[in-house]
């Protein structure tokens, strides 16, 4: 009983947090609620038996990643200019529209996800049974996932020279 | 892993040992030539290995499935890679960017295709999926100047997300229904989670066909299609146009066939609404097109339309399971040379100025440019279906295959939707062969250019040499099918 009450509390905050995200005008507010909603759905990883999601969740997500967005938006500085961009964006005759289909297809959804019976026991999932299958049946996908990563880092280094140039730094190859 | 499965990876080992290797030689000394011919013998070494790894046809853990099917496939995705290759080399080079990169980034995406090609579980299914995109929206945005690139890369990147986000939770509904993630098994368990709770199982599914849609470009998710095309460089949309699409709908039967869904009315009927409107409204918008890359865009829409017949017509039982493999090995195989070749000539022909796109600018090209307008034609032809070139036989499998499942609906838009195309693919023949004199009102400046072009394209044979090659594949593939056909049946 304490297990579900704690899934709809964090379920809850979980959500409110995300429609904040999106609503708030100011970058940093937006990303501070995102980094609630993921501690959330970390709580809720947890709850289910996945302790081990729950920590890369929060390891990963609401801090590395969340902290480079943090940085990356206080270096561009975007200030009060930002906010009224923002507010520009977030008029009711913008986000109507897409609202009210997305709104059609989340109560579909909902009826859908009613109809599932939940389920009746949950097992933890350690991390040790974690590594056996990454490095076991799915060591290609953690393989590929390097290969995508790689894809990644070469493209985002590419688009980001041309700025890097411009302004007067080099990543000191030859020209 | 053992030996044997090794052996059965070869392409794939040696895909990723080429971008080892090219990282290597980056990192020493950068030069761009030595990084093309590097690419070069890594996809030639990877077709090699397709070929190697025939002798080795079996399951590889639970991701991967290499079968004589998907390594064909592979052998034609590395032969369009290579073809890619080859028209980049010229691309980019005035503004002399570095292109190992580039190399780098190519080579990566056509591994994604092949993981892709070979996908029996989503895991690696969505993992192909993302490599293979996320190489090529760098590749979109690779040039530096203009903004059109990056506009083309930031709207694929922003879209293919989207899709990427909602073919994750389809894949999430489906695991929940069947509680297995590899295409066997959930053909095994989804009846029985079909009679418990049909609802979540096929909600699942058609979030799954949405986010497939999307790379495939299929009606109601087709928007982004002319704008990418008409944004990225000439090869990296011949990339695209052959090699991810190519690769996606392979991936799609795979699903469709080892999930067995083909056996769901109401996803069918889905399926079938989306064929439709594919084949008619991709061709109805190609009408009106002036930029040569928005019309195969659209043109593209159309074609996968097309193809979409043949798997819907699993469903129907009217024709054999083995002549629907084979019309699909057939008809994608032919459209994905005869993009080649289309995209060849368009790439030869306006180099990097991207105003050279409009069809106006094909005005006279048999008596400028005599082999890329043969081969131009040959292309449109093929695309439209005419006798002799290998759309033509393509049109027929998918053609015979309906009328003897029965699909009346779908044959009358394929019908229609033909005979539009065919006035479209038309214009770009006749524009060609309109006289010299009929484009007297280029400006004189315009003339000067022209002849400098020429002089350079005197020296730039080689894509002559590709033009002819893939207009004779076309060709032959049209006029002598029958040692194909028998190959495709037998795979």
């Amino acid at each position: 009983m304490l297990e579900i009450t704690l899934f709809y509390v964090a379920a809850t905050v979980a959500l409110v947090a995300t429609v904040l995200a999106m609503t708030r005008t100011n970058a940093i507010h937006a990303l501070i609620y995102l980094i609630v909603s993921l501690l959330a759905v970390a709580v809720i990883f947890f709850l289910i038996g996945a302790p081990f999601a729950a920590a890369l969740e929060i390891v990963i997500y609401a801090g590395a990643i969340m902290v480079l967005f943090v940085f990356v938006i206080m270096m561009l500085n975007l200030g009060e200019k930002g906010d009224q961009q923002e507010r520009q964006w977030l008029l009711p005759k913008i986000w109507a529209g897409p609202a009210l289909l997305a709104a059609v297809l989340f109560a579909e959804l909902l009826y859908v996800i009613s109809t599932v019976e939940g389920p009746v026991s949950t097992t933890a999932v350690s991390a040790k049974e974690v590594g056996l299958a990454l490095f076991g049946p799915y060591v290609l996908a953690v393989e590929i996932a390097s290969m995508l990563l790689l894809a990644g880092l070469v493209g985002s280094f590419h688009l980001g020279r041309r700025y890097l140039e411009r302004d007067g730094f080099d990543d000191g190859s030859e020209k | 892993m053992n030996a044997q499965l090794m052996m059965a990876l070869m392409p794939i080992l040696m895909l990723s040992l080429t971008a080892v290797v090219l990282m290597i030689q980056a990192s020493v000394k950068r030069d761009q030539s030595v990084a093309w011919v590097i690419t070069a013998l890594g996809l030639l070494l990877a077709l090699w290995g397709a070929g190697y790894a025939r002798g080795f046809t079996q399951p590889v853990t639970v991701l991967l499935m290499v079968d004589d099917w998907g390594l064909f496939f592979t052998t034609l995705i590395l032969v369009a890679a290579l073809v890619t290759l080859i028209l980049s080399k010229h691309t980019f080079s005035s503004e002399g960017e570095r292109k190992e990169e580039y190399y780098l980034l190519l080579v990566l995406s056509v591994l994604g295709a092949v993981v892709l090609i070979q996908s029996s579980h989503m895991v690696s299914l969505l993992l192909g999926m993302e490599l293979m995109g996320v190489a090529l929206y760098a590749m979109i945005a690779f040039p530096e100047k203009g903004q059109r690139p990056l506009e083309a890369a930031i709207k694929y990147l922003v879209l293919s997300a989207c899709a990427s986000v909602i073919l994750l939770y389809g894949f999430a509904l489906i695991y929940a229904a069947t509680g297995e993630l590899s295409y066997a098994g959930i053909g095994l368990k989804a009846s029985i989670a079909y009679d418990q709770n049909p609802i979540l199982l096929m909600a699942g599914t058609a979030m799954v066909l949405a986010g497939i849609g999307f790379k495939l470009s299929v009606v109601p998710f087709h928007m982004w299609t002319p704008d990418v095309y008409e944004g990225a460089p000439t090869p990296v949309t011949g990339f695209l146009a052959t090699v991810s699409k190519g690769a996606v709908f392979v991936a799609l039967t795979r699903f469709f066939v080892e999930g067995q869904l083909y056996e769901y009315q109401s996803l069918m009927t889905a399926l079938a609404a989306v064929a439709i409107a594919s084949m008619l409204i991709g061709n109805w918008l190609a009408l009106r097109q002036e930029n040569i890359k928005r019309l195969l865009a659209y043109s593209s829409i159309a074609h996968f339309g097309y193809l979409l017949v043949v798997l819907i017509a699993l469903s129907y039982g009217g024709a054999e399971a083995g002549l629907i493999r084979e019309s699909i090995t057939f008809y994608l195989a032919a459209y994905i040379l005869t993009t080649l070749a289309a995209f060849a000539v368009v790439a030869s022909i306006a180099g990097e100025d991207e105003r050279k796109n409009n069809i106006a600018s094909f005005d006279g090209l048999f008596w400028r440019r005599p082999i890329q307008a043969s081969s131009l034609t040959v292309a449109m032809l093929s695309f439209a279906g005419i006798p002799l070139t290998a759309g033509f036989i393509g049109k027929f499998y998918v053609i015979s295959v309906g009328i003897q499942s029965q699909l009346w609906w779908l044959i009358t838009a394929l019908i229609i939707g033909s005979a539009i195309g065919i006035y479209y693919y038309l214009r770009i023949i006749f524009a060609m062969t309109m006289s010299a004199g009929s484009s007297a009102d280029m400006s004189a400046n315009d003339e000067g250019k022209d002849q400098k072009n020429i002089a350079q394209d005197a020296s730039v044979s080689s894509q002559d040499v590709l033009a002819m090659l893939l207009l004779t594949i076309v060709l032959l593939l049209g006029t002598w099918p029958q040692p194909f056909i028998e190959f495709a049946g037998r795979l």
